[in-house]
């Protein structure tokens, strides 16, 4: 047979075609349904973990269905809000049926084309008092990069991070999810809420000398391009979830008149230093 | 022809490894090698991937249209790639998640297409599976090594493992990419002087 | 972004070879000389030219999720992107086997002292690395997608001249026997490499 006639060559590559691609859909197909139940658990576990109700590690050894029941159990509420802050849907947090924001790529290139968004906040409820949890996204090195903001309940303290990769150099950016320094860092941190488009920093050798900041955070070493990308990240998101925030902020100021006044220390100490950065 | 099938099976070890006598699949060798567990399930995922699609590739042989062989061999490649990490997602989540890029980088490793293009289009499936395996375990060998020392020097640790003492200040210049090469450099100079035959003039 | 300052971060900062050792096999192995340097090298900057921006339309139009809303309502959430890899790697492979085939119609000579990997650069991590790249930074237009594969290509056609001319400078110097020839070529380029991190600061 000539295997080289024009026919042949052309019957020959759709046949291949066919096959491969009925073989890959088939098995993209059959294995979608546990490959979506392994995406669920793991980004309720990194909520979790940011969150600081436990730790990634002793979530893995749960399996899937125990931590989605975890996360039933300490979910107070998840809605979706627009680029103003404003409510506009609910995410299911019932056990079977729990919703997930799980188009943040989508999010992210609508926030950066000025399109309408649909940001997700995740209410836990932690010993008695609200624990706020956003999702942040942008692209490292190699591929995406993402993680879980956890604050307080007015939003003006981080109590929490978890930072994940697609496929970042490990022992370089893989750091950012391996070493948890990097993560513990966050806390106690606040967001810079007079400079919007860049509300936080991750900068080589962290705050300079002297300069007291509480936006501002170590970089990784060796991973100068994997750093860049996250704070890049951190910085559109905020800037997207900076009406909500300014809300919360709003509403924490209205109680402080009231009685709380180490919170209204803590207003003080951010305006205090704001000038210096502007 | 046991001679014939123990040569096929030693020579890419050593003798003929494909990184440092035949130049093939550097690029990989670079990004895993920084640490050692990387490397290790690297290797065996490139040699799984050699060994079948050498075997594939060799039973479609003389069937293949030589205009468009390449596209064929690489769709080949491809599929099983893709295979193999769609299974990962499902069944083993956190390992493919470690991989992903790796995994992808597979298909771009000039290994798998290098022996398909140079043993697997003229020899018998079973040789050519043997081929691929081999060529996979060399290709592993050096791997392995280069990312012992990077992983040694470059973090303290092997495998995770703290075994330089908490006072060696690791190395960062050994984590770089560039330190890589010069490492392969460094084996290719051991095993030339070993062996004084591949020796260039 | 702007176009001229995508191009020139495509070939310094963001150099295919020194910044992230992509499409090392056939940099080490056609660099022996200046002349099949120049060859490959100018083969991979049209064949980047012309995958880039056909990926990039493929993956707008036909493989990202929610890509084929165009097609009717129906077909909005359809999720292709399972098959990025393959179908990026046929789009590649099929343009070489093109250029392959020009190559040795009108240029034989070049195409004997390219040998095998000329069907390789279908297997150049560089390609396909630019593709993936091109798919993770989300470009705006196909203009952006084919500046930023004329930077990557001439990136990676400079670096190869480079060191096809240090090589050839070093065949008069005295290395130890067992580094003649890969040994010294890793370690060059590991040098040349570090060098290049200089201009990875910079931001355009």
């Amino acid at each position: 047979m000539n295997t080289n006639s024009n026919v042949y060559t052309i019957v020959y590559t759709t046949l291949i075609v066919v096959v491969v691609a009925a073989v890959l859909a088939f098995a993209a197909m059959t294995l979608k349904p546990k490959q979506d139940a392994n995406i669920k658990a793991e980004t309720i576990s990194q909520m979790l973990t940011a969150a600081g109700f436990s730790t990634k590690e002793d979530l893995a050894k749960l399996g899937n269905d125990k931590i989605l029941e975890k996360y039933a159990e300490v979910i107070n509420t998840a809605f979706l809000i627009d680029a103003e802050g404003n409510k506009i849907g609910e995410l299911d947090t019932d056990l079977g049926s729990i919703e997930l924001a799980d188009n943040l790529k989508l999010q992210n290139s609508n926030i950066k084309s000025g399109k309408d968004v649909e940001l997700p906040v995740y209410v836990f409820d932690k010993d008695g008092s609200d624990v706020i949890v956003i999702p942040v996204y942008g692209a490292g090195l190699w591929g995406p990069v993402w993680g879980y903001i956890a604050f307080d309940e007015h939003c003006d303290e981080i109590v929490g991070a978890y930072f994940d990769h697609e496929g970042e150099t490990p022992g370089l950016g893989a750091k950012i999810k391996d070493e948890p320094w990097f993560r513990e860092q966050f806390i106690g941190e606040s967001i810079n809420l007079n400079n919007p488009d860049n509300s936080f920093d991750i900068v080589k050798g962290g705050a300079p000398e002297g300069v007291s900041d509480d936006s501002m955070v170590d970089a990784i070493t060796g991973a100068t391009m994997t750093c860049k990308g996250l704070d890049a990240a951190i910085d559109t998101w905020f800037k997207a979830y900076m009406p909500f925030f300014q809300k919360k902020a709003a509403a924490a100021g209205d109680d402080c008149d009231e009685d709380c006044e180490e919170e209204g220390h803590d207003h003080h100490h951010n305006h205090d230093h704001n000038p210096e950065e502007a | 022809m046991n001679e014939n099938l123990k040569n096929t099976l030693l020579n890419p070890i050593f003798k003929g490894n494909p990184i440092t006598v035949l130049v093939l699949g550097i690029c990989s060798a670079l990004a895993v090698t920084v640490q050692l567990k990387g490397a290790l399930v690297m290797a065996l995922s490139v040699i799984v991937v050699t060994g079948l699609s050498s075997f594939v590739i060799s039973l479609l042989r003389n069937s293949i249209p030589n205009r468009v062989r390449i596209i064929v061999q690489l769709v080949v490649v491809a599929m099983m790639v893709i295979l193999v990490d769609q299974f990962l997602r499902a069944y083993a989540y956190a390992i493919d998640k470690q991989l992903s890029v790796y995994i992808g980088l597979i298909i771009t490793n000039c290994i798998v297409m290098g022996r398909i293009e140079a043993f697997a289009l003229g020899n018998k499936p079973f040789a050519s599976l043997l081929d691929g395996l081999a060529n996979g375990a060399g290709y592993g060998l050096i791997l392995v090594i280069v990312a012992f020392f990077r992983e040694l020097l470059g973090s303290g640790t092997l495998l995770g493992f703290r075994v330089l003492p908490e006072s060696y200040i690791p190395n960062n210049l050994v984590i770089l990419p560039p330190m890589a090469l010069i490492l392969l450099g460094c084996i290719v100079w051991v095993q030339r002087a070993i062996q004084k035959d591949l020796q260039e003039d | 972004m702007d176009y001229i300052s995508l191009f020139v971060k495509s070939i310094f900062v963001d150099n295919m070879i020194f910044a992230y050792f992509l499409g090392m096999c056939s940099y080490l192995a056609v660099s022996k000389n200046v002349k099949t340097a120049n060859g490959l090298g100018i083969a991979v900057i049209l064949v980047l030219l012309i995958t880039l921006p056909v990926n990039y339309l493929l993956n707008k139009y036909v493989l990202q999720p929610g890509a084929l809303s165009w097609v009717g309502e129906s077909f909005a959430d359809v999720n292709l992107s399972f098959l990025s890899y393959i179908v990026f790697i046929a789009v590649i492979a099929a343009i070489v086997q093109v250029v392959e085939m020009v190559v040795e119609k009108f240029l034989p000579t070049l195409y004997s002292s390219l040998g095998i990997y000329l069907p390789l650069i279908a297997v150049n991590c560089a390609i396909l690395g630019g593709s993936l790249f091109m798919q993770q930074r989300e470009f705006l237009n196909v203009g952006e997608s084919a500046v930023y594969a004329l930077g990557s290509g001439i990136g990676w056609y400079l670096a190869i001249v480079a060191l096809a001319a240090i090589r050839e400078k070093m065949a008069y110097s005295h290395v130890p026997k067992p580094l003649k020839g890969l040994g010294i070529t890793f370690i060059v380029v590991g040098l040349m490499g570090v060098a290049f991190m200089s201009f990875m600061g910079i931001s355009l």
